[in-house]
């Protein structure tokens, strides 16, 4: 087993996310979040810089790069703006979708424009009737004059109001034991009956719109069934399970990284007693209890990227590393903000912020039960 | 055929840490450890000006005279978008001051031309003498203007280029070859993509040394400098100074006395000497 | 490269420069500065000063009182516009002759440029933007130079060349005690040749030249009271504070480098620092400014210098005589009123 470490050219990378986010990012983050917008005219931008295609291949126009790469973009990202970070990986999971599971003709018409920016990409799974209870989504598919006819709602849906390409699963049948057969379909965000509904007031991840998106009616050809009749929850589940969770991993990995460098750089700005603040142990042992946390975090999240990035199974890992990711953060950012004190609670600071965006990555992608009942399962079988 | 294009880049510790910069007591050098070497701000404006400027068949080339860890500062320019990058290297250049380094720079320029245009910063962010554009122009034989806001082909040899002064701009036209220094106004330099960072390690980065080099001994480096460094310090500016404290009110009553004492008449806004009353 | 005789060097030689037939002030500034040096060290020689442009006669009254021992004049139509190459090439041929022993050159962008040309052309050292000039009694110069933003400063001397060459910033050296009736040397140079050959070479045109707009209110470098807003004010609608208290103290605003990326000062004609203006207002008042070193260098002489900075830790405490630890706005606020106050009570 190799020690952990980025390669050159990731490092170089990482470098190169990092002069975007100082640029465009860092500076507008605390305006998106208390104005609960989502940036979509940097779209074009992420497009050109590679960001919204990192793992598609160059002949799609996407950056061919791998999952590990992918994660250090949302990452940086995420350390300002976590918002932008949930909006960028949403747009990634509908992109993935089409990517793994489409045919070539889907993948020539959809990829490149949302790998240059041009289009905004969704997912749109969750279900008043289904969230944690996957199977119980009432979306449905009808075969109409050798047509699908979509019907239904979601809820719960990040890109909700700026999807271009948007990912539905819908119920198309019963198999022969009557279980539901869920079919996965490509929607153009303009088809007719397709809109966005109600806007969620997030707590947190507001620089990312989330909402309902409807069905009605919504008429698609059969070019436009992504793989086969019934692939959809396996199509709905992989991609969650390794790209999305992937992303919430991710993100809270760059939270945990903010968290880390506020503490240190507001514990030496900070005198009390004569003396910087970080010469206190309390202090001190809360800077370090969040740098334990971070480094589990980051190491958790990249083994299970580069697991992916290799081929292997990782459904697990991955569930390990959001459900660790996304409580430290949580964690990391009030203790954070208890090393601040009063200006802890000042929203002049970015602490609160990344405490609400913390809360609310957590049940993103799957509650923490759910990744814990995952994790269970695969430990109990001996995997 | 397209336009043959070099840009001079250079290293320079971060600016935005320059604060921490200490000055080593016993050894009485500059400390400027913890610091990261980034590329010089300014350079970026040259180095966007030339990628703008090459259009679909020209080439660029950057080239820094420096030690050798500035191969990551090359790659990162390579990164950004430029076609191959040269490295001179060596200890016989360390120490030069602009006179030298100039002379060592053109001697690089020369052995890699021959280019239509070279592109500069104004100045290096921490030397900031501004005068390695001009005394490399100088070594080239070429025209050159510093401080360019704007660059325009006006035709296959000449361009329209627009300097500006502290409140004045002015127009020249110029013909190629000529060295431009680019002004931080000129352009808003591009971000570097994921694909860019990729292309940049298989871009060719050619490490020229002394052997390599058509140059005179005697005018490399530190022997070849006119300007020879004395001591340096720190620059001695504190104040003892008072604190003011209290509510909005008060304090601005503890101001108004103070301006007072200044010599400013605060009630008709006049400026008069020192302890009050009219000259 | 030739070294050369520092015996055969003589002198003190100023490039003047010259804007729409006006002595800039940077040019009294460095003939204060030599005459300083030449009376710590009459062994240097003259201080003569050289003006390159078109219709100059009406220029000299103000250089004359400087008590300047000689005044160069280059006067011809075709130097009415700045051209590095021409301007170059007269006063290497004015310096190959009268071999000054020291040359100095304001740090403005066009004639620090012609310093860097002059120190391959003349084969010499040129020390930059130098914050002190000192003497010895052979004459030597040893130059004070910033680097690093001005954190740190280093001597620089240039024993085995000459001229030695320095340029200067506007506002770093003071114009000396005028000498009324004063009436120095008045020398004509004839640069009709140096034109003609210059004119021949076509690589360089110089086509039209134009101020910019010229800016509101009094210039920085003038003002008596200058308000200086710094990246902390945090928005367009606070950064109006400023102009409101510098009306009221009949001053100016300036600022650091963020405020012009921010969009909130046209550009960089308002900036105070190493990179930009070097200011001594009576009373400098600077709000939510950190201070940096390169801001600081551009101020540090000011008579009276205030703060106020939420940040107790701000490095500008160090270098202010009155601090006041708190919110910009409100206390910005809180003293244009106070002094609105009091005039409405007269």
């Amino acid at each position: 087993m190799q020690f952990f470490q980025f390669t050159e050219e990731q490092e170089m990378l990482r470098k190169a996310v990092r002069e975007f986010v100082d640029a465009e990012v860092a500076p507008k983050a605390k305006e998106w979040d208390e104005n609960d917008v989502c940036p979509v005219e940097l779209w074009p931008l992420m497009g050109e810089l590679g960001l919204c295609g990192v793992f598609v291949p160059e002949e799609y126009g996407g950056a061919g790069l791998g999952h590990t790469e992918r994660a250090i973009v949302l990452e940086e990202i995420s350390r300002h703006s976590a918002g932008l970070g949930i909006a960028l990986m949403t747009h990634h999971l509908g992109t993935a979708a089409i990517l793994y599971y489409g045919n070539e003709e889907q993948k020539k018409k959809y990829l490149p424009d949302l790998c240059s920016g041009k289009k905004v990409g969704g997912l749109s799974v969750t279900e008043p009737g289904g969230g944690s209870d996957f199977m119980g989504q009432k979306s449905t598919g009808e075969l109409k004059d050798a047509k699908w006819v979509l019907n239904g709602r979601k809820c719960f849906i990040t890109n909700s109001h700026i999807a271009d390409v948007d990912v539905w699963t819908v119920i198309t049948g019963q198999d022969e034991k009557g279980r539901p057969v869920m079919t996965a379909f490509i929607i153009d965000g303009d088809a007719e009956g397709h809109t966005p509904g109600r806007k969620e007031h997030k707590l947190g991840l507001r620089g990312s719109v989330t909402g309902d998106v409807i069905c009605n009616n919504v008429v698609v050809g059969p070019e436009q069934m992504l793989q086969k009749l019934g692939a959809g929850a396996k199509i709905a589940m992989t991609t969650i399970q390794e790209v999305g969770r992937a992303g919430m991993s991710a993100i809270c990995v760059g939270i945990l990284r903010g968290c880390i460098e506020e503490a240190v750089k507001f514990s030496n700005e900070r005198i009390l007693y004569g003396k910087p603040l970080n010469k206190l142990q309390a202090i001190q042992f809360m800077i370090a209890e969040n740098r334990v946390e971070y480094e589990a975090a980051k190491l958790l999240t990249y083994r299970a990227t580069g697991m992916k990035d290799a081929g292997l199974p990782c459904a697990t890992e991955f569930a390990i590393a959001k459900y660790y990711s996304t409580e430290a953060s949580v964690r990391c950012a009030k203790r954070t903000m208890d090393s601040m004190g009063g200006y802890g609670i000042v929203n002049e600071y970015p602490v609160g912020r990344f405490l609400r965006d913390g809360l609310a990555s957590i049940p993103s992608g799957g509650t923490s039960q759910v990744q814990l009942l995952i994790t269970a399962g695969a430990t109990i079988a001996g995997k | 055929m397209g336009l043959s294009i070099a840009v001079c880049i250079k290293p320079v510790p971060d600016p935005k840490h320059y604060d921490k910069i200490k000055i080593d007591p016993v050894k009485k050098t500059v400390v400027r450890e913890g610091i990261s070497t980034i590329l010089n701000p300014c350079d970026k404006h040259a180095l966007e000006a030339a990628l703008q400027l090459r259009g679909s068949d020209g080439a660029v080339t950057v080239i820094t005279m420096a030690p050798p860890n500035a191969e990551e500062t090359l790659r990162e320019a390579l990164a950004m978008g430029a076609d191959a990058a040269i490295l001179l290297t060596d200890r016989a250049f360390a120490g030069a001051d602009t006179w030298a380094t100039s002379y060592t720079l053109a001697s690089g320029l020369k052995k890699a031309g021959p280019f239509d245009i070279i592109f500069t910063g104004t100045e290096s962010a921490d030397g900031a003498t501004t005068q390695v554009p001009a005394q490399l122009a100088e070594w080239m034989d070429w025209p050159h203007l510093w401080n360019a806001v704007t660059v325009e082909q006006t035709g296959e040899q000449t361009l329209k280029v627009r300097t500006k002064a502290e409140n004045e701009w002015s127009d020249y036209q110029v013909t190629l070859p000529c060295l431009l220094a680019m002004s931080r106004e000129s352009n808003k330099p591009r971000l570097t993509s994921l694909m860019g960072v990729m292309k940049a390690k298989k871009k060719p980065l050619t490490v020229w040394c002394r052997p390599d080099l058509d140059v005179d001994d005697a005018a490399l480096g530190m022997k070849g400098s006119p300007t020879q460094p004395g001591a340096i310090f720190e620059p001695e500016m504190g104040r003892k100074g008072i604190l003011i404290s209290g509510d909005v009110d008060e304090i601005a009553a503890q101001l108004v006395e103070k301006l007072r004492t200044a010599g400013l008449a605060i009630e008709t806004g006049d400026v008069c000497a020192p302890g009050g009353g009219n000259v | 490269m030739k070294m050369t005789n520092p015996a055969d060097w003589k002198g003190i030689l100023i490039i003047g420069e010259i804007n729409n037939c006006r002595v800039q002030p940077v040019s009294l500034e460095l003939i204060g500065k030599a005459r300083e040096l030449k009376a710590g060290c009459p062994a240097v020689g003259e201080v003569a000063a050289v003006l390159i442009g078109s219709g100059l006669s009406g220029s000299l009254a103000e250089i004359e009182v400087t008590g300047v021992d000689e005044v160069i004049l280059v006067d011809h139509a075709d130097c009415a516009l700045f051209h590095n190459d021409l301007y170059a090439a007269i006063l290497k041929q004015i310096i190959d002759t009268r071999k000054p022993s020291v040359v100095l050159f304001p740090a403005t962008a066009r004639y620090q440029d012609l310093a860097s040309i002059l120190g391959i052309r003349a084969d010499t050292g040129v020390a930059a933007h130098c914050v002190d000039i000192r003497i010895n009694e052979q004459a030597e110069i040893l130059a004070v130079v910033p680097a690093f933003g001005g954190k740190v400063l280093g001597d620089i001397l240039c024993p085995a060349h000459r001229p030695q060459m320095a340029t200067a910033k506007p506002g770093i050296f003071r114009q000396g005690e005028p000498v009324p009736g004063h009436k120095p040397k008045r020398s004509l140079f004839d640069a009709s040749t140096i034109i003609a050959d210059t004119m021949k070479k076509t690589r360089l045109l110089a086509l039209e030249s134009s101020v910019c707009a010229v800016p509101e209110g009094i210039p920085l470098e003038k003002a008596t009271v200058v308000v200086c807003g710094g990246w902390g004010m945090g928005s367009k609608e606070n950064w109006a504070l400023l102009g409101d208290l510098a009306n009221l103290l009949g001053g100016a605003v300036g600022c650091t480098r963020p405020p012009i990326d921010e969009g909130w000062m046209p550009d960089e004609s308002y900036m105070i620092g190493t990179s930009g203006k070097v200011i001594r207002p009576k009373v400098y008042i600077g709000v939510a400014v950190s201070g940096s070193s390169h801001h600081v260098c551009g101020m540090k002489d000011s008579d009276l210098i205030i703060s106020i900075n939420n940040d107790p830790k701000a490095p500008i405490f160090e270098v202010s005589d009155i601090r006041i630890v708190g919110d910009a706005k409100q206390t910005l606020k809180g003293l244009s009123d106070k002094i609105r106050e009091i005039r409405s009570a007269k």
